[in-house]
């Protein structure tokens, strides 16, 4: 626990209460933070700062107001506060507005989450500096005279944060980030300048993977998008990459949200408990892990957090409901906030399944798109590469692949044994029957 | 509802560096600023001086560099909203700070400190310096104020209270309610803000400005036989209070409603190729997106974009010139100067058909030898600038619309658009079809939905064979670019204009 930030969260929801709003959450963050950005072998960006935050929500008289002020000198603070109280008693009553039932809050897990490393200090400028150019020089080995610029970038951060109640929550939790990252452009025989990138992250710098092979995974990944072209409109088998999963998944998980779903705009409102996708469709939260991307001890609300699983074997098992509106739902609360979103692991590599496969496109980036969540509809463009007789043969880019997810996650047809770890969305590649691939 | 007659004045007082607590004012429950004087607001509130900013500025030039600047910003944004028809949620956002940038060549060090007060800045003036590492460049002597335009002047001097804003949202929720009976649920947001600024450069340029923005944002949901669909629209821009009227929240509820239910009727679009008509306005987006981010000169100096080995050459037919315009009055993406001080512009980028000009900040434009265009902008104090669309359009063509959509045997029409995206590299783009119908036997026929269009950017450009003349602007009041990280307010908008094909993703097999 950090004492003085502890202890200005304690003072405003005293100051508070003099205010005249005894019922209120204080949140409060500070993060540390460097960037150091490479460009063709010379520093182009270092940015270093420290940020502070202050998130309060007050609960006064039946109404309810968020505030939010990096202004946090004791004086402006105490005029921030009296001005929120008073504003926040000109609105409408909600009587759903409450802070969680403190049972809520039990429970929390004494797990050691492993999110920070006590060694962030240990790293210098100088080693941070050669991280970026081990990651470069890698990029531009492995990519040739192609190449026309490389980017590549090393950020640390340390970030903490408190939260009281007053209503007896307390929670703090601190963690490190480091990342490095390598994008490649590459020149086409059209003036067209593909790019693609590889990035790492950790919670720990030592278990950062080698920036080397980012550096040349980078390299590859543009190569690879030379020549690219759209094929004819067909109904074809899919592999989406591990990495990108999630942005099919978010669509579908927009309407898991007690939010949308009181505001009727969910096309899962009423499918719990219902068969909504194959049996290979399995989908759990897990906050509770160690290393982590999106490991934490308890959500926005305070509740302690647990593992859930939110689809079994293609059944909708559970929602994302938080306090408010769970009120409003007149449901229990389950919790608003993700942990780690895991799609199991199958067990066949993404080259054995295109084997097997025969023909298809294997998707290896998104571009725009949209997912309606009150009917379920998406399109989003797609790049990738299209492959025939289980090989590689081109990659595809204008392109773009349209369904609604009430029924494309029917079509889910094996998941691959590549999970994702760099990401609080632990998907594998994942493959998909008969979907629609437009093109010329 | 309680009334507190109570104005908040501000109250001096000693801070750890020295500086005069600043504190926004409450007027009826709305916090904002005191008044819309433009100058003289961090000096008087943070005891910024110029004597202070030149030693600033000496620290993030203390190692050399071609130049240093200072981004000063205090910022207050409000919002109102309602899901159950009166308004009972509302939020307040106040942020503060300094962002310190050193610049060499094309290297940029910068730090940033929510503190203002001499010690803070001076630390982070020192983090900013480190990209350089030779002796010390010189400060200039004194700063002069920029003269500039006033694109979006205020109203009134004074506050205005909480309660017509309540009143705003509640009515245009009861509008949309009226509307139709299909309406089974709106949701209505009012947000407001208003941000100072003040950046000072270490060759001599001062900037002080107020921007104002909002935006009256609208969703409903409409149910019939058992079929939903969502919709939502805003208007805004950089305007005070006095803009929405009950005209405004009229429009809001129609537009919402309308949209909504005409999705209700939506058919399943063929995918494929085929020939699109954009409509005048919100579709500009498109331009936005595939056009005008290939055109920024980061990506050019790079040689990141597509657009970096045609200048001069021809892109279009000669009946389209593309500008960025940081002059409409009361746009959401205008400008008086850029976030380096650099006075707004009305920028050319494609005249004629011809490509005549990137966007430039500071750093492309002394690598090209040029001026810069004022585009370097950046999301807050907390960001450095990099060059940025501000309001992208077409500029009106020599045909009429009707006689656009007659030419089209079978086609797509599409209203509005969202959430577009492009390869800047590679040229491709994508974007989203939020409203549009089909065009058959050139008339605009059932409407369309949830689908998603692609192209190449460089193509799309050619393939423009017909522009009309009646241009307009978006006016969403809700449209942000998001770059490297950061957000900016822009708009887009266009005439009606044919592009001759382009890849509708849809659903179906054309034919099937």
């Amino acid at each position: 626990m950090n004492k003085q930030m502890y202890d200005l969260c304690k003072w405003v929801l005293e100051t508070a209460g003099k205010a005249g709003a005894k019922d209120l959450r204080v949140s409060l963050g500070k993060s540390r933070f460097v960037e150091i950005q490479y460009r063709d072998r010379k520093p182009e960006i270092i940015k270093q700062a420290t940020t502070l935050q202050m998130g309060i929500d007050f609960f006064v008289a039946g109404r309810y107001s968020s505030q939010n002020t990096c202004d946090l000198r004791k004086d402006a603070l105490k005029e921030f506060i009296s001005d929120a109280v008073s504003t926040t008693k000109l609105i409408a009553e909600d009587p759903y507005r409450t802070l969680p039932d403190p049972k809520y809050y039990k429970g929390q897990s004494g797990i050691d989450l492993k999110i920070a490393d006590a060694s962030i200090d240990d790293l210098s400028a100088e080693q941070k500096h050669t991280i970026v150019k081990t990651a470069e020089n890698a990029a531009w080995s492995a990519g040739g005279d192609k190449i026309v610029t490389v980017e590549a970038d090393f950020n640390d951060e340390f970030g903490e944060s408190v939260t009281l109640t007053s209503n007896g929550f307390s929670g703090y939790s601190s963690s490190t980030g480091f990342s490095v990252g390598v994008s490649v452009s590459v020149r086409d025989d059209d003036n067209r300048r593909p790019e693609a990138g590889d990035y790492a992250e950790s919670h720990f710098h030592k278990k950062l993977a080698n920036p080397e092979t980012i550096g040349a995974n980078a390299a590859r990944k543009a190569l690879a998008k030379l020549g690219a072209k759209k094929i004819t409109t067909a109904t074809l088998p899919i592999i989406i990459e591990n990495r990108h999963a999630h942005r099919i998944i978010s669509g579908f998980f927009e309407a898991l949200d007690g939010r949308n779903i009181y505001r009727k705009q969910s096309f899962l409102a009423d499918k719990k408990g219902q068969k909504i996708g194959s049996e290979k469709f399995i989908l759990v939260d897990d906050p509770l892990i160690p290393e982590g991307m999106g490991s934490r001890l308890y959500d926005g609300d305070g509740f302690a957090a647990k593992k859930r699983t939110i689809v079994e074997a293609g059944v909708l098992k559970d929602f994302y409901i938080d306090w408010y509106y769970s009120r409003k739902l007149g449901c229990e609360p389950t919790s608003g906030s993700t942990g780690n979103m895991i799609v199991p692991a199958g067990a066949r590599s993404v080259d054995e399944i295109i084997k097997d496969l025969g023909k298809g496109i294997l998707i290896t980036d998104f571009l725009g798109g949209n997912s309606n969540p009150t009917t379920g509809d998406f399109s989003v463009g797609i790049f990738g590469q299209y492959f025939e007789d289980g090989k590689i043969v081109h990659p595809v880019s204008e392109m773009n692949i349209a369904d609604n997810h009430l029924k494309f996650w029917h079509k889910l047809a094996e998941c691959a044994n590549d999970p994702w770890f760099y990401s609080d969305w632990r998907t594998p590649s994942m493959v998909f029957n008969d979907v629609v691939v437009s093109g010329v | 509802m309680d009334r507190i007659d109570r104005r908040t004045f501000l109250k001096a007082t000693t801070a750890a560096g020295g500086a005069i607590i600043a504190a926004p004012v409450l007027f009826d429950g709305w916090l904002t600023f005191a008044d819309t004087g433009k100058t003289g607001y961090f000096e008087k509130e943070f005891g910024i001086t110029d004597a202070l900013c030149k030693k600033v500025l000496g620290q993030a030039l203390s190692k050399g560099g071609d130049f240093a600047d200072l981004y000063f910003e205090h910022t207050i944004s409000n919002s109102l909203g309602l899901e159950d028809k009166k308004v009972d949620r509302a939020s307040t956002s106040v942020n503060l700070g300094v962002g310190i940038r050193t610049v060499k060549g094309d290297q940029v060090g910068f730090g940033f400190t929510q503190e203002l007060t001499e010690k803070s800045m001076m630390a982070a003036a020192a983090m900013a310096a480190t990209i350089a590492d030779g002796s010390a460049t010189p400060v200039a002597g004194k700063f002069a104020s920029a003269k500039m335009s006033d694109y979006f002047p205020l109203m009134g001097t004074k506050p205005t209270p909480l309660a017509p804003r309540l009143s705003l949202v509640e009515s245009t929720a009861g509008k949309c309610f009226a509307r139709s009976s299909y309406v089974i649920k709106t949701i209505a947001r009012f947000g407001e803000g208003r941000k100072r600024i003040m950046i000072v450069t270490s060759d001599g340029v001062k900037a002080e400005d107020l921007l104002p923005g909002g935006a009256l944002t609208c969703m409903v949901t409409v149910e019939k036989d058992g079929r939903k669909e969502q919709f939502w629209f805003s208007r805004g821009g950089r305007r005070d209070f006095s803009y929405y009227t009950d005209d405004i929240a009229k429009e809001v509820a129609e537009g919402v409603v309308d949209g909504a239910v005409m999705l209700l009727d939506a058919v399943a679009v063929p995918a494929g190729e085929m020939p699109v008509v954009f409509a005048p306005g919100e579709s500009g987006v498109l331009f936005h997106e595939a056009v005008g981010h290939g055109f920024e000169a980061d990506f050019n100096r790079k040689k990141t974009s597509i657009y970096s080995t045609m200048m001069g050459q021809k892109v279009a037919e000669p009946m389209v010139t593309v500008v960025d315009d940081g002059t409409w009055p009361n746009a959401r993406g205008s400008i008086n100067f850029d976030d380096e001080g650099t006075p707004s512009q009305k920028t050319a980028i494609v005249e004629n058909g011809i490509l005549k000009s990137y966007l430039h900040d500071r750093i492309s434009a002394k690598h090209y030898g040029l001026l810069s265009t004022g585009n370097g902008r950046r999301e807050s104090y907390a960001h450095y600038p990099i060059p940025r669309m501000r309001n992208t359009y077409i500029l009106p063509g020599p045909n009429k619309p009707q006689e656009i959509i007659e030419s089209v045997k079978k086609g797509i029409y599409i209203e509005d658009v969202s959430n577009g995206q492009v390869n800047i590299g590679q040229g491709d783009f994508a974007f989203y079809v939020a409203q549009g119908r089909l065009i058959e036997d050139g008339k605009l026929t059932a409407p369309i939905k949830d689908v998603n269009i692609m192209g190449s950017g460089p193509k799309l450009l050619r393939d423009i064979t017909m522009v009309a003349d009646d241009l307009k602007l978006g006016w969403s009041g809700t449209s942000t670019c998001g770059k490297d990280g950061q957000l900016v307010p822009v708009d887009a908008g266009m005439p009606t204009v044919l592009v001759r094909s382009l890849t509708v993703g849809g659903t179906k097999k054309r034919g099937a």
